[in-house]
């Protein structure tokens, strides 16, 4: 190349990728204003050492792409995405080399040379196994659209054309004798040798560096932003416990509720749109999406996303225009309400994206701006505050459970180390009361000091804030935290996981502070400890279903597995691969429990499908949740294995087992 | 078209409800108190009339002690336009409160009343028959619907096996029976307005009605008996005639329902 030649490939090349790089700037400032149309988010900052470590785990380390059940797929996204950190490092050489005469540090060595054609061919690997993956077996609910063939397509080209001008450079012997080569490139390099070399490596050089110009320049318009956006939004993931809520402050002053329009999600909630990149993990393991109901969670993003894109611009134009909720336009109440919050959607996401905030938010709106909700939910709320509890009881008969059994009230002994909060299920639904009076027994066994509220003990607010009605959970939060101080409480045992998850995670946003364990806690620890004398009763295996509230949302997968396999004779059966984090809803969380369940498949009967499916065949299944032993003792009625598949509650299994009583 | 609906505050219908110790009242001690259901169906059924027309106003009044000035926040909160709260004592005897409401209806001219059918309460239904004789209005019971028409108001009533269409030319009362439109739920900021609204208070005395004429007194309150438990007939022996012919020998000689 002549210098006059070398300075006008210089001023090409920068004006290529100077040009891609104004485009992508245009664009990306663009969606930035719009996103900032979101209200401010407070909780975003702060504990920056652990929003760092956020990064290196899940972004640099892919950890939330490798999941169990994703592992192979996982790779393959994790190897493009390696490659892809190598490689910029090489691309961002290559432009400073065109274009300034710069050069990155450590780029000849052979190390490095190493990697890169290593990587480069893992990557054009996984590009060819995902295109014939979505053109001949697309999973269930991706979208295949072009996007996602240019973005596979556009990446193909740029290993391919480095192959090409690595190849040609070697063969054209474009390198310093004795300087190392690229490896890989090498053992083609033969094919380049000719007088050509010089013309294909000019070919290929330019091509490459076209490719990630128009990349660049794509990026802003692509699901592919992803790569730019997970980093802040891995970032600025919420650092509230999975099972809080976000609360509403100064509710009473508030003009709007919930999403009522764009501009009442957080930027950060845009943000999450914006990297969403369709996989799909979220409906594939989404309790209402695999049953047929119409809600898709990734739809919801992405529907939230679109109106964003299509109406922003006008809000921005407009100043002060609210414009339209997404659930006036294209998000039914249906499927916000088909949503059993059980948090499989934000468990699987790779890019850490809040579903169930977006969701709440939009029932919020529903429910306490526009008054128009499900009317089966309308009467749980409307029950909860006019008697206290979601199924319409007669407050006063709240205690009836106990009866014969003598249980103190905290009126009665003030000085009980424990409070046993019996919620509305064990109190009211004949099935669970039964599971109220193990504990009793469990408890008296092992001389736990406790004792329950009695009538004066209220529905903690769960279903209300579930649902939407955030000023219901805060009246009756306050209410209870009234109670509570009254009698100076400090530390709650709960056997229902919601409402252990409430005073867990939420009560502390109102100043109510205590140490809150659920019963399998306790009864796990007692157990370990030898306070709790169980004996045998024969072989019998149970399987262990986890309850979103205590498992996903709370991390609670031992101590009720410890319950179980403490108990002597009693055989732990896991529901694989649905057990832990991947724990498939029973469908009666987030309300649902006082919802019909019209459409499609019957999510408890599935449930109850994969525990028959079981190879161990276990005689139990056993929960740690009222909610969840109603929908499989109905499940396990209407499919009239009763008989041979008992649903019981882990404390009934160690009750059954107390030395004390007899078989 | 300018809608009244008079209401009263009952327990409500999840309160388990006990007989005081002086035998003639209940324990009104946690207690939660609510618009009766029947009157709600009356204030959803002239919101529903509200939303079509938004220039239909929707009043509402209550003839009752002070606790009953939730009932009347309630329905605003629905959506109802203005409340107007007639000091009572407890109890007072149903025809002082329609002779209350006559005076009121009287001052505020609606075009119709609609009473809930009955109080869930004391079941008496007598109210809303009573104001209409009162005023001297027409009165239609159990309505499920109704429209302006041409010259007048058009009111669907609910009759054995289907319904009556009638229509009235001048001002009318109507009690509702409960219809497949539930009750709305309130919404947030419609409790919000609902608390900072005044609610014009009147006293008997001041509509002319003398609280204590007629005077009524329960002489004995009590609950209903306690109902018997199921009986369950076991085929001891695996014998299922035997059964069958004893559970008809119950059915048609104590049930008597062959």
């Amino acid at each position: 190349m002549t210098p006059n030649s070398e300075i006008w490939a210089r001023l090409l090349l920068a004006l290529v990728f100077g040009g891609a790089v104004v485009a992508f700037a245009l664009q990306a400032w663009r969606l930035y204003r719009l996103m900032r149309l979101g209200r401010p988010d407070a909780e975003r900052f702060g504990v920056y050492a652990q929003r760092l470590r956020d990064e290196l785990v899940v972004y640099l380390g892919q950890r939330k792409l490798l999941k169990r059940g994703y592992v192979v797929r996982g790779l393959g996204h994790a190897l493009i995405f390696w490659g892809f950190l190598v490689i910029t490092y090489g691309t961002a050489d290559l432009l400073l080399a065109g274009t300034l005469g710069l050069r990155m540090p450590g780029v000849d060595t052979a190390a490095f040379m190493w990697m890169v054609d290593l990587f480069a061919l893992a990557v054009l690997a996984a590009v060819v196994v995902a295109l014939v993956r979505r053109r001949f077996f697309p999973p269930p609910r991706m979208i295949v659209q072009l996007d996602g063939y240019i973005i596979l397509g556009l990446i193909g080209l740029l290993m391919v054309t480095l192959f090409l001008f690595e190849a040609a450079a070697v063969g054209g012997k474009l390198f310093a004798a004795g300087a190392p080569v690229p490896p890989l490139a090498s053992l083609i390099a033969p094919v380049f040798a000719g007088p050509s070399a010089p013309a294909v490596f000019a070919g290929s050089w330019w091509l490459h560096v076209l490719t990630v110009s128009f990349f660049l320049a794509y990026l802003p318009r692509s699901k592919h932003l992803h790569i730019v956006t997970t980093l802040p939004n891995v970032f600025f993931r919420t650092t509230r416990p999975r099972g809080a809520l976000r609360k509403i402050d100064d509710i009473e002053q508030q003009e709007h509720f919930g999403a009522s329009s764009l501009r009442d999600f957080t930027w950060k909630q845009h943000l999450d749109g914006y990297t969403c990149t369709e996989c799909g993990r979220c409906s594939d393991n989404c309790p209402a999406t695999s049953t047929g109901k119409i809600l898709d969670p990734k739809m919801i993003i992405l529907k939230v996303k679109e109106q964003l894109l299509h109406e922003g611009d006008a809000l921005l134009a407009a100043g002060d225009q609210r414009g339209a909720s997404p659930t006036d336009e294209t998000i039914t109440a249906e499927e916000l309400f088909d949503c059993t919050t059980c948090g499989a959607c934000v468990e699987q996401c790779p890019v850490t994206i809040e579903h169930i905030d977006k969701i709440v938010d939009l029932r919020r709106y529903l429910v306490m701006e526009r008054g128009e909700f499900p009317p089966q939910a309308q009467t749980a709320l409307r029950n909860l505050e006019r008697s206290g509890n979601p199924w319409g009881q007669a407050g006063p008969s709240r205690a009836d459970w106990a009866a014969g059994l003598d249980v103190p009230t905290l009126a009665d002994n003030p000085e009980a180390e424990y409070l046993y909060f019996v919620g509305c299920a064990a109190s009211f639904d004949g099935r669970n009361q039964k599971v109220a009076r193990a504990l009793v027994r469990l408890l008296r066994a092992a001389k736990v000091s406790f004792a329950i509220l009695g009538v004066e003990e209220t529905c903690n607010g769960d279903p209300a804030r579930r649902i939407g009605n955030e000023y219901l959970w805060q009246t009756q939060a306050q209410a209870t935290i009234e109670t509570f101080g009254r009698y100076r409480v400090r530390k709650v045992i709960a056997s229902c996981p919601h409402c252990f998850n409430t005073f867990k995670n939420e009560y502390p946003q109102l100043g109510g502070t205590y140490e809150v364990l659920h019963a399998s806690q306790l009864v796990a620890e007692l157990i370990e400890s030898g306070r709790l004398r169980l004996r045998s009763d024969g072989a019998l295996k149970v399987a262990y279903h986890d309850p979103c509230y205590l498992g996903r949302h709370n991390g609670v997968y031992d101590a009720p597995r410890a319950v179980v396999t403490g108990t002597p004779g009693a055989e732990l059966v896991e529901i694989a691969p649905h057990d832990h984090e991947r724990g498939f809803c029973c469908g009666a969380g987030g309300g649902r429990m006082w919802m019909e369940e019209r459409k499609g498949e019957r999510i408890n009967s599935r449930r109850m499908e994969q525990v028959l499916a079981l190879e161990a065949k276990p005689d139990a299944v056993a929960s740690g949740c009222p909610f969840c032993l109603i929908m499989l003792e109905e499940a396990a009625g209407t499919k009239g294995v009763r008989e041979r598949l008992r649903p019981l509650d882990v404390l009934e299994l160690a009750a059954e087992h107390l030395e004390t009583e007899k078989s | 078209m300018k809608l009244l609906v008079p209401l009263k505050q009952v327990p409500d219908s999840t309160m388990r409800i006990k007989v005081a110790p002086d035998g003639k009242s209940i324990v009104t001690e946690g207690i939660t108190w609510s618009i009766s259901p029947y009157d709600e169906y009356a204030v959803e059924m002239a919101l529903e009339q509200k939303d079509a027309d938004p220039s239909t106003t929707v009043s509402v009044v209550t003839v009752g002690p002070v606790r009953a000035k939730d009932a009347l926040r309630a329905a605003l909160a629905m959506g109802c336009d203005d409340g107007t709260f007639v000091t009572s004592d407890e109890n007072a005897a149903p025809l002082v409160v329609a002779r209350a409401l006559a005076k009121f209806v009287e001052q505020k001219q609606p075009d119709l009343v609609l009473c809930g059918r009955q109080a869930s309460d004391d079941d008496q239904g007598f109210v809303g028959p009573a104001l209409a004789t009162i005023l001297g209005w027409p009165h239609v019971a159990t309505v499920t619907k109704f429209a302006p028409a041409d010259g007048g108001i058009e009111i669907w009533r609910e009759v054995e096996g289907g319904h009556e269409v009638w229509k009235a030319s001048g001002p009318a009362l109507v009690t509702v029976q409960k219809s497949d439109k539930e009750p709305r739920y309130a919404s947030l900021p419609g409790i919000m307005k609902a608390k900072k609204k005044e609610l014009p208070e009147l006293a008997l005395s001041s509509l002319g009605v003398d609280a204590a004429a007629p005077k009524i007194e329960v002489v004995k309150m009590e609950t209903p008996p306690q109902r018997g438990g199921g009986k369950i007939l076991k085929a001891a022996d695996g014998d299922a005639a035997s059964v069958a012919a004893e559970l008809v020998r119950l059915l048609r000689d104590e049930a008597k329902v062959l």
